[in-house]
């Protein structure tokens, strides 16, 4: 003797019975889910930008200007000894001069009226870590003594502060997600309980015919466990619409560099969005079937 | 078969039935009867599960209803066909469907129940209406599917609540010839029933219940 054949057909046979209720709960499941999906995708690309970013951020250290030149390359090669640094590049005046010239005309004129000393040589140092604020300026501490140094530029020190913002617009996002997905529960909840009311005489008959419990009550998990899967499969398509209308809107700012290039959600986000669903769309019909077998005769 | 013995049911402080001994010996036939209220409806549902006795001993094939805890329930009721003055038939499924529902819930395969579904479609006379929809059927033929039901499984016990309470005459005699036919073929029927004329032409032993006690017929 095996159910379980039984339990599939009425499952699915209920899915299309009541088409518009279940469509309700799959369209919630996959409202929610794209939602939640959408802050996940906005949070993965801000990360990844802010990596980017810090990749290619190294501190300047500028010497004291009557420094001499040997003292300059042996404090240099002191610093690139550190295990902690990856590399350093010293930047002279001229060098220094040169790159900007390059990029801001009439700017040559300006430093033959000022004359020597305006642009201060300078280190710059890339840490083998430079994702940790507080251990870059920790590991370079011991470099950088006034004597030496007129000043010491951080370029972390602003994606410090970003990191900051983004921590609270990722506590904001986890409490949004968390909302909408017990709003999204509570009203899955309901819609699998009208599912469940629509076709109570006929939960009251299989009773009493001798069903079980859990005969009764396997075939609006298995709905459930539908609701989820499809509601989540909409999400990621419409995710994913949204992510390719939007890396081509903003396809003239990545190519200017302005903004980093827009990566779509990691497999393993993809495949907990999926899993949310699920549990929504099994955990909604097990809280509707409580309820309905708590207060049935 | 079935024994009751000291039975009492109470809802909050108001008596249903009251001290409630009997016997009904396996294969036997009988009737409940009364006036409204007097308890009827209520000592079926104690027979099925559906309300638990307050006091006293309620055994159906030596197992105490009493005492049996509810996920055992529906082992009880599988060996049990309950028919109602409703017929509480399922109105999307057919009347094949609905008949087989006391075989899907015990996990049996398709063909098996086409196979039990067909046979006891004959016996209640409904030969060839197995794809048709309850509400296409007379009340007399919906009564019969709710027969064709509770025997499809071969219970020992018959249960049946005003069964022809919803039927003209010649429609309760037709049910009543239905339920005296599988009595014969072994199933202890137990049927509740204020229809004097029935009894009368079907004469089987009675258990006459009045303001929750049972008035006459107990053997206990």
């Amino acid at each position: 003797m095996n159910v379980a054949p039984h339990i599939l057909r009425r499952a699915f046979r209920s899915l299309w019975e009541n088409l518009y209720l279940n469509t309700v709960s799959t369209g919630v499941i996959a409202a929610a889910l794209l939602l939640m999906g959408m802050s996940l995708w906005v949070q993965h690309n801000i990360n990844s930008a802010v990596s980017s970013w810090t990749r290619d951020v190294h501190v300047s250290a500028y010497f004291q200007p009557d420094l001499p030149e040997p003292d300059r390359e042996a404090i240099r090669d002191r610093i690139a000894r550190d295990p902690k640094v990856e590399k350093v590049h010293y930047v002279t005046e001229e060098e220094a001069r040169t790159w900007l010239v390059e990029r801001v005309d009439g700017l040559d004129d300006v430093f033959d009226e000022l004359g020597p000393g305006v642009l201060p040589a300078s280190l710059e140092i890339t840490l083998v870590d430079s994702n940790d604020l507080d251990a870059q300026m920790e590991a370079l501490s011991p470099w950088l003594r006034d004597e030496e140094f007129a000043e010491v530029d951080y370029g972390r020190e602003w994606i410090g502060r970003f990191e900051t913002f983004l921590k609270v617009v990722k506590g904001l996002g986890a409490t949004m997600g968390t909302l909408i997905l017990v709003a999204a529960l509570f009203l899955v909840t309901n819609t699998v309980y009208l599912v469940i009311y629509n076709r109570r005489d006929e939960l009251e008959i299989q009773k009493l015919v001798g069903a079980t419990t859990a005969y009764i009550v396997s075939p609006f998990i298995v709905e459930g466990f539908v609701h989820g899967l499809v509601g989540s499969l909409v999400a990621l398509v419409g995710l994913y619409g949204a992510h390719s209308v939007l890396s081509s809107r903003l396809e003239a700012a990545l190519t200017l560099g302005l903004v980093p290039e827009l990566s779509f959600l990691p497999g393993a986000w993809v495949a907990g969005i999926v899993l949310i669903g699920l549990v929504l769309g099994v955990g909604a019909a097990t809280v509707a079937v409580s309820r309905f077998i708590a207060s049935a005769p | 078969m079935i024994r009751l013995y000291r039975v009492s049911k109470s809802y909050r402080d108001v008596a249903a039935l009251q001290d409630i001994t009997f016997n009904v010996g396996k294969g036997e036939f009988c009737y409940i009867t009364g006036p409204s209220g007097a308890g009827k409806t209520t000592m079926l549902k104690l027979l099925y599960g559906a309300e638990r006795p307050t006091s006293g001993k309620l055994l159906i094939n030596g197992t105490d209803i009493a005492k049996l805890p509810k996920h055992d329930l529906p082992r009880l009721r599988r060996n049990m066909g309950i028919v109602f003055q409703d017929f509480k038939l399922i109105e999307s499924r057919t009347v094949a469907e609905n008949v087989g529902l006391a075989l899907e819930v015990l996990g049996a395969p398709r063909e098996r129940i086409q196979r039990q579904v067909r046979a006891v479609l004959n016996i209640v006379g409904l030969r060839g209406r197995g794809n048709a929809l309850p509400h296409r059927l007379s009340g007399g033929e919906q009564q019969r599917v709710a027969v064709a039901r509770a025997i499809v499984n071969d219970p020992s016990v018959l249960l049946a609540d005003e069964p022809t309470g919803n039927l003209d005459g010649a429609m309760a005699i037709e049910v009543m010839e239905i339920l005296q036919a599988i009595n014969l073929r072994g199933t202890t029927v137990m049927v509740a029933t204020h229809d004097t004329g029935l009894m009368q032409r079907f004469p089987y032993r009675v258990l006459r219940f009045r303001a929750g006690r049972l008035e006459s017929g107990g053997n206990g």
